[in-house]
C-alpha cells in the first residue's frame, strides 16, 4: 500500500514536471536534464526494508566533508575531467546523513570513542574505546572492569554472523580496535602499565576474540604488537611485547592462517574455514602512493579478499573496513598522500558494492572526524586541487590561466590547512616565531612531498569537530538521513541486521 | 642576513665552496636515494663514496651538541594520535656532520651536503642503525 502511495506521488510530480519543462527557457540545458534525471531516480527508489543479512562499514579515517571534496576532485581530474563534476562511488549511494561526531567529553574527537560509538551505540570517553562513559576515565585502568560496553561484532556473532576487520593502520589501532577491544587508553597496543592486572592491551584482546570466534578475519599492520622484543619478522623489525608472547607461532599452530606480504597473502585460503590474520607491516601499513604492489597488498585488494573469505559463511557477515592513513596524512599537512589514500578508499567501497547485493547487505561508508582542511577560493573551474588557485575565467568552463594573488601579491594552493606542520609561521632562534608566504610554484606546490600552508603552527595538524557525511545503501539505509548523533550509526546496523 | 644564517653559512663553508648556492640544480630529494621497495635507487649506487647534495628536513635531534641528525623528506610530524611513541619513516637519511649540530626546526627546509656512504651502520654511541648516510656533512637553509 505504502508503495503504491509512493509510486502515484512520484508519476502525478513527474507529469508537473514534464509540463513545467517545456515552458522554460533553460529545459534545454544540460544542467536541467541532468537535474530532472536524478529528481527521477529520487522518486522511482524504494527503500530496501528486509532484514540485512551482511553489513559493511567502510570508515576512511579523518575524511571529513572538505577532505572528501579534495579527494573527489582529485580522483575527477585524474579521469581527466576537470574535477568537480566527479562522483565517488559511494556519493551516488541514495541516502546521506550528516554525522555529529564530538566525544562526551571533548568537542574534538578522537578516532578511539568515535569507532566506539559505531560500535556500541553510545559515545564515548576522548582516547577510550568501548568503556561505558558514565563511568570510564582515561588512562586509569581501574575504571575498565565495571564499564565494558558489548560490541556489534559480539552481538551478531552471536547470532552467527562471521565477522572480518581491514585497515591500512596497525590492526591494533583505534577505528579498527574498537570492533574487538574494550581500553581505558588507545595506546595500550602491545602492554598495559604495571598493576593492571585486570587489564589486556589490544593485541592481547584481537587474539582472545579470535580465539573465542568472535573475530573471523584481521588484515592491516602493526606486526610489532603481535610478536616478542627478541623475534625479527620477515621484514627485519623487532617485535615489541615485552610478556615474551608470540601470537603469530601461536596462532598459526593451533591452526590459523597467517599473512605478511603480498606472497602470504595471495596464498591464503580464503574458503572461511580457519581464522585468518595477516599483519602486513610492522606498523603502518604503506600510503598507497608509497607501496609497492609487490611489497603488500592495497586496501582494495584486502576488501576483496575479505568479502570472499566472509561470504562463505551461511548466517552473513559484520565487516568494518578502515582507510586509516587518510587521517595521517592529513596530520603530515600532506594534501597529496590524503588524496592518494582517499582514492584508494573509493577504489575498496567500489569493490564491496560490486562483490554484494544491494537487496541483502547494508553498505555505510562514513568518516570518524573532520580535519583543520580549508579550501581557498575564488579559484576557476578545474583548478588543480592539489595546486595554486587559478582565476575564473570569463564565460568559459575551464579557469583562466592567470593564478588569483593574495593581497601579499602571491599566489596560494586551494587546499590549505588551518593548523599544523606547515605553518607560515616558523619557530627563530629565539624561541619567537614569525615568516611570510613563500613565492609559490606550481611545480613545487604539487611536489608530492610538499606540505599546503597552514596558519597556526603545530607539530601535527589537529582532528576538527565539524560533522562528517554518512552514505549508505542497502537494508534500512533509509533510516540515514538528516543530522544524526554518531552512535545512532550501530543503531541502524543492529536494527538492520534483527529486522522481521 | 640574520644571525643564524651566518652561522650556518660559516659551517657550510668547506662544503659550499665547492658546490655553489643551497638550492642548487645538483641538489636531489630523498626520494631519488631509495626506491619504492627501499632498496637504493641507480643514481645512489653510482653516487656511493661520493658528495652529494640533498634536500629534506632536520628531525629533532636525539640529543644537544650532537654532530648527528636524521634528514627526513617530509617535516617529521609528531602526532600523538598516530603513535604512541616515536616513529622514524622508513626513508631516512643519516647525517653526520663536520661540526656541533645548530638546530633548525623541523618544518625549514634545508639542503645537506656530504660523502654518501650506503649500507648498514649502527653507529656505537647512540645504536642509532642506518643504511644510507651522509657522513662529513654541512647544511644549509634551502
Amino acid at each position: 500500500m505504502q508503495r503504491m502511495v509512493l509510486a502515484t506521488t512520484a508519476m502525478a510530480l513527474t507529469l508537473a514536471a514534464a509540463s513545467a519543462q517545456d515552458t522554460l527557457p533553460q529545459a534545454g540545458s544540460q544542467w536541467y536534464t541532468d537535474g530532472e534525471a536524478t529528481l527521477a531516480a529520487m522518486l522511482s527508489h524504494q527503500p530496501i526494508v528486509g532484514r540485512a543479512k551482511n553489513v559493511i562499514l567502510f570508515v576512511a579515517d579523518g575524511n571529513g566533508i572538505a577532505t572528501n571534496y579534495a579527494t573527489r576532485l582529485y580522483a575527477g581530474q585524474l579521469d581527466g575531467k576537470l574535477g568537480e563534476e566527479h562522483v565517488l562511488p559511494y556519493e551516488a549511494f541514495p541516502n546521506l546523513a550528516l554525522v555529529k561526531t564530538y566525544n562526551v567529553n571533548a568537542q574534538t574527537p578522537d578516532s578511539a570513542p568515535t569507532a566506539g560509538a559505531m560500535n556500541t551505540g553510545v559515545k564515548q570517553v576522548f582516547n577510550t574505546i568501548n568503556l561505558a562513559p558514565e563511568g570510564a576515565i582515561h588512562d586509569d585502568c581501574a575504571s575498565e572492569a565495571a564499564n565494558r560496553l558489548k560490541t556489534f561484532a559480539e552481538i551478531v556473532s552471536e547470532a552467527g554472523k562471521a565477522v572480518g576487520i581491514v585497515s591500512t593502520a596497525r590492526i591494533t589501532h583505534a577505528t579498527p580496535a574498537a570492533v574487538y577491544a574494550k581500553t581505558a587508553n588507545r595506546n595500550w597496543e602491545g602492554d598495559v602499565p604495571e598493576g593492571c592486572t585486570d587489564s589486556k592491551d589490544i593485541a592481547t584482546q584481537l587474539i582472545d576474540q579470535m580465539n573465542a570466534g568472535v573475530i573471523d578475519l584481521a588484515f592491516g599492520g602493526g606486526r610489532r604488537y603481535f610478536l616478542p622484543a627478541d623475534v625479527t619478522d620477515g621484514e627485519g623489525k623487532k617485535g615489541r611485547r615485552k610478556d615474551g608472547q608470540n601470537y603469530v607461532d601461536a596462532m598459526t599452530k593451533a591452526g590459523g592462517q597467517y599473512a605478511w606480504n603480498t606472497e602470504t597473502f595471495k596464498a591464503l585460503n580464503l574458503d572461511g574455514s580457519t581464522p585468518v590474520l595477516g599483519l602486513f607491516e610492522d606498523s603502518h601499513m604503506k600510503y598507497e602512493a608509497d607501496r609497492d604492489p609487490a611489497e603488500e597488498p592495497s586496501l582494495e585488494d584486502m576488501t576483496r579478499a575479505a568479502i570472499s573469505y566472509l561470504a562463505n559463511n551461511e548466517g552473513g557477515f559484520y565487516l568494518e573496513i578502515e582507510a586509516g592513513r587518510v587521517d595521517h596524512a592529513n596530520h603530515d599537512g600532506n594534501a597529496y598522500r590524503t588524496v592518494t589514500d582517499g582514492v584508494e578508499f573509493a577504489e575498496a567501497v567500489a569493490a564491496g558494492d560490486e562483490l554484494t547485493a544491494d537487496e541483502d547487505t547494508l553498505i555505510i561508508v562514513t568518516a570518524d572526524h573532520e580535519h583543520a582542511i580549508a579550501l581557498n577560493g575564488y579559484c576557476g573551474r578545474g583548478s588543480p586541487i592539489l595546486g595554486l588557485c587559478y582565476d575564473v575565467a570569463k564565460g568559459q568552463l575551464k579557469h583562466s590561466d592567470e593564478l588569483v594573488l593574495a593581497a601579499d601579491g602571491k599566489p596560494y594552493t586551494v587546499i590549505g590547512y588551518l593548523n599544523g606542520p606547515g605553518a607560515v609561521l616558523k619557530q627563530q632562534e629565539d624561541g619567537t616565531y614569525s615568516g611570510e608566504r613563500a613565492e609559490l610554484t606550481q611545480e613545487e606546490v604539487t611536489d608530492p612531498e610538499y606540505l599546503q600552508e597552514a596558519l597556526i603552527p603545530m607539530s601535527s595538524e589537529s582532528h576538527s569537530g565539524e560533522d562528517v557525511a554518512l552514505y549508505a545503501k542497502g537494508p534500512m539505509a533509509h533510516l540515514f538521513d538528516g543530522t544524526v548523533e554518531q552512535n545512532y550509526i550501530f543503531h541502524v546496523m543492529n536494527h538492520a541486521v534483527s529486522a522481521d | 642576513m640574520d644571525r643564524r644564517q651566518f652561522t650556518f653559512g660559516a659551517l657550510a663553508m668547506p662544503a659550499l665552496s665547492l658546490a655553489g648556492p643551497a638550492a642548487a640544480a645538483d641538489t636531489v630529494r630523498m626520494r631519488d636515494l631509495y626506491n619504492k621497495d627501499l632498496s637504493f635507487s641507480d643514481y645512489a649506487e653510482a653516487h656511493a663514496g661520493e658528495r652529494i647534495a640533498v634536500a629534506g628536513f632536520m628531525a629533532p635531534p636525539l640529543k644537544a651538541e650532537a654532530t648527528f641528525f636524521v634528514l627526513t623528506k617530509r617535516p617529521l610530524a609528531v602526532c600523538p594520535f598516530c603513535e604512541s611513541e616515536a616513529e622514524w619513516p622508513d626513508d631516512i637519511l643519516a647525517i653526520y656532520t663536520k661540526r656541533a649540530i645548530v638546530v633548525v626546526p623541523f618544518n625549514v627546509r634545508i639542503v645537506t651536503r656530504g660523502m654518501l656512504e650506503l649500507g648498514t651502520f649502527r653507529d656505537p654511541e647512540t645504536g642509532f642503525l642506518s643504511r644510507v648516510r651522509l657522513a662529513d656533512a654541512s647544511y644549509d637553509r634551502a
